[in-house]
């Protein structure tokens, strides 16, 4: 792989949450108890134009610091980064489970399984419990789970609930506009209309078919 | 502190524009002022060379310096135009019998050592020539239509781009067509980062002269023409630098032109 992403610095500084304090005011302090050095800057959730990373780097190499690399999750930072030719990492935000994995294996009825981020085309993530995804689903994307199938996005590809058969089990998304939609035995294509922005809906078995509904009471996995 | 940057320039759909993407790009960083490399890394069917006016110049490739038959210098061809700008041809196609992705990482890295740009242009694909090409890569450069398939195909490669750890990503929307856009003819470009989830480095309208520029072997961006694509391609290598440009919008290229003034005109109450 590419220039060693997995080399860890001595010394890493990491600004505090966007949030919190602007990183001009928390940094002189800093400075004061660093020792000169090599170091690796995480920015955190800053979004950081280049002018701005600019004035980071300049305010560090006054002080004597060498920046060797530049981490965060933020693409307009290690986009700002790069441009200035340092070297970027991306930190994934911390997931439960990773896609493909043997995600519940051990999770038998009931469990769920959670996964951070958007299931892109040619991804697939099955669940032995119940699937939590905060995040989209893209068309070409599938997830599915011996229970329910939870999607906080779009649900824009393919889910199958019910995997093992439970007819019982339901699919709720933020935003319902499948390719397809499975439980258990059954499949039906995605409506045709947008749905509602702003409305969640539900896709159960109700006599014997397929059925969207708005997403309804009660909401705990059974 | 700067680094040089090795940039994969794909797609996963073919015919999409990576390789005309590579040539011009490579061209108009050249001509800003910074030493560049333009690596094909599609051993199979190569024409980067085509496209820069230099297969006729080709000595050694890279299957020479991977097997020490020849030095760097030797290999890489300068553009007669832009002695910024090198070539470094592909092998031929019997190298990807043998070739790893550890030999594409030795050529990015000799390469590295010597550029401040190092652009790859990747096979069409997610098969062994992109895995190899991967392997080599810091940054990337995902180029995409407003077409369902090579968007789709898009997305696939950015997951694979995810996995292997190459940041940051970011897309070239290609071939727009503004006034299809209009008539809602073709997926808007919002439609498309809506999907994507990249940040945007730039729009190229579909431009009839890049076909002229193929055949001729001329990039566009070596004559410095004024045709909208080689305006959006040195666009694009001066937001790669850093520079803030702003993006073109195609609601506005749309309604310009004799045409669209005279509709303007009559849809107007005179009365």
């Amino acid at each position: 792989m590419s220039a060693d992403p997995s080399r860890e610095f001595s010394h890493r500084l990491s600004l505090p949450p966007f949030r919190s304090t602007p990183w001009q005011q928390w940094l002189p302090a800093q400075l004061s108890c660093l020792e000169q050095s090599s170091i690796e800057v995480d920015t955190g959730d800053w979004h950081l134009s280049c002018r701005d990373l600019q004035e980071l780097l300049d305010a560090l190499k006054a002080a004597g610091h060498s920046v060797q690399r530049i981490t965060s999750h933020c693409q307009d930072t290690l986009i700002s980064a790069a441009a200035l030719g340092v070297i970027t990492q991306r930190r994934v935000v911390d997931c439960s489970t990773t896609d493909d994995a043997s995600a519940g294996s051990d999770a038998g009825n009931g469990a769920l399984t959670v996964h951070q981020g958007t299931l892109r085309s040619g991804d697939h993530i099955e669940s032995r419990g119940h699937l939590l995804i905060v995040g989209d689903v893209n068309p070409g994307g599938s997830a599915s789970a011996d229970g329910d199938v939870y999607i906080w996005g779009r649900l824009r590809g393919r889910a199958h609930a019910g995997l093992s058969g439970n007819r019982t089990a339901r699919i709720v998304a933020l935003q319902l506009r499948p390719l397809q939609l499975r439980i258990a035995d059954l499949v039906a294509r995605g409506p045709e209309e947008q749905p509602q922005p702003g409305l969640a809906e539900q896709a159960c078995i109700l006599e014997g078919a397929i059925a969207i509904e708005p997403a309804c009471p009660p909401f705990a996995p059974q | 502190m700067t680094n040089s940057r090795t940039i994969l320039i794909c797609s996963g759909k073919g015919g999409v524009g990576k390789t005309t993407l590579t040539a011009n790009l490579g061209i108009a960083l050249a001509k800003q002022g910074a030493s560049t490399v333009v690596l094909d890394a599609d051993f199979g069917l190569r024409n980067l060379d085509l496209l820069l006016g230099l297969e006729n110049r080709i000595v050694y490739t890279a299957q020479e310096v991977l097997a020490e038959t020849c030095r760097l210098d030797q290999a890489l061809v300068k553009h007669k135009q832009e002695p910024n700008l090198a070539l470094l041809p592909a092998g031929n196609p019997r190298m990807l019998e043998w070739l790893k992705p550890e030999d594409m990482q030795t050529i990015a890295g000799m390469l590295s050592d010597r550029f401040d740009y190092v652009l790859i242009d990747c096979p069409a694909g997610i098969e062994d020539g992109f895995k190899n090409a991967v392997a080599a890569a810091r940054e990337a450069i995902v180029i995409t239509t407003p077409e369902v398939s090579a968007v789709r195909d898009a997305d696939r490669v950015i997951g694979l781009l995810n996995t292997h750890g190459v940041t940051p990503v970011q897309l070239v929307l290609n071939r727009v067509r503004p006034k299809m856009m209009a008539n809602q003819d073709m997926l808007a470009v919002d439609d498309v980062t809506d999907i994507l989830a990249l940040p945007l480095l730039g729009l190229v309208l579909e431009d009839e002269q890049v076909i002229v520029s193929t055949n001729r072997g001329e990039p566009l961006t070596l004559n410095g023409s004024g045709t909208p694509a080689a305006k959006a391609y040195g666009n694009i290598a001066r937001r790669l630098q850093g520079e803030d440009v702003a993006l073109m919008d195609p609601a506005r290229e749309g309604r310009s032109g004799f045409r669209a003034k005279v509709r303007r005109l009559m849809q107007t109450k005179l009365f």
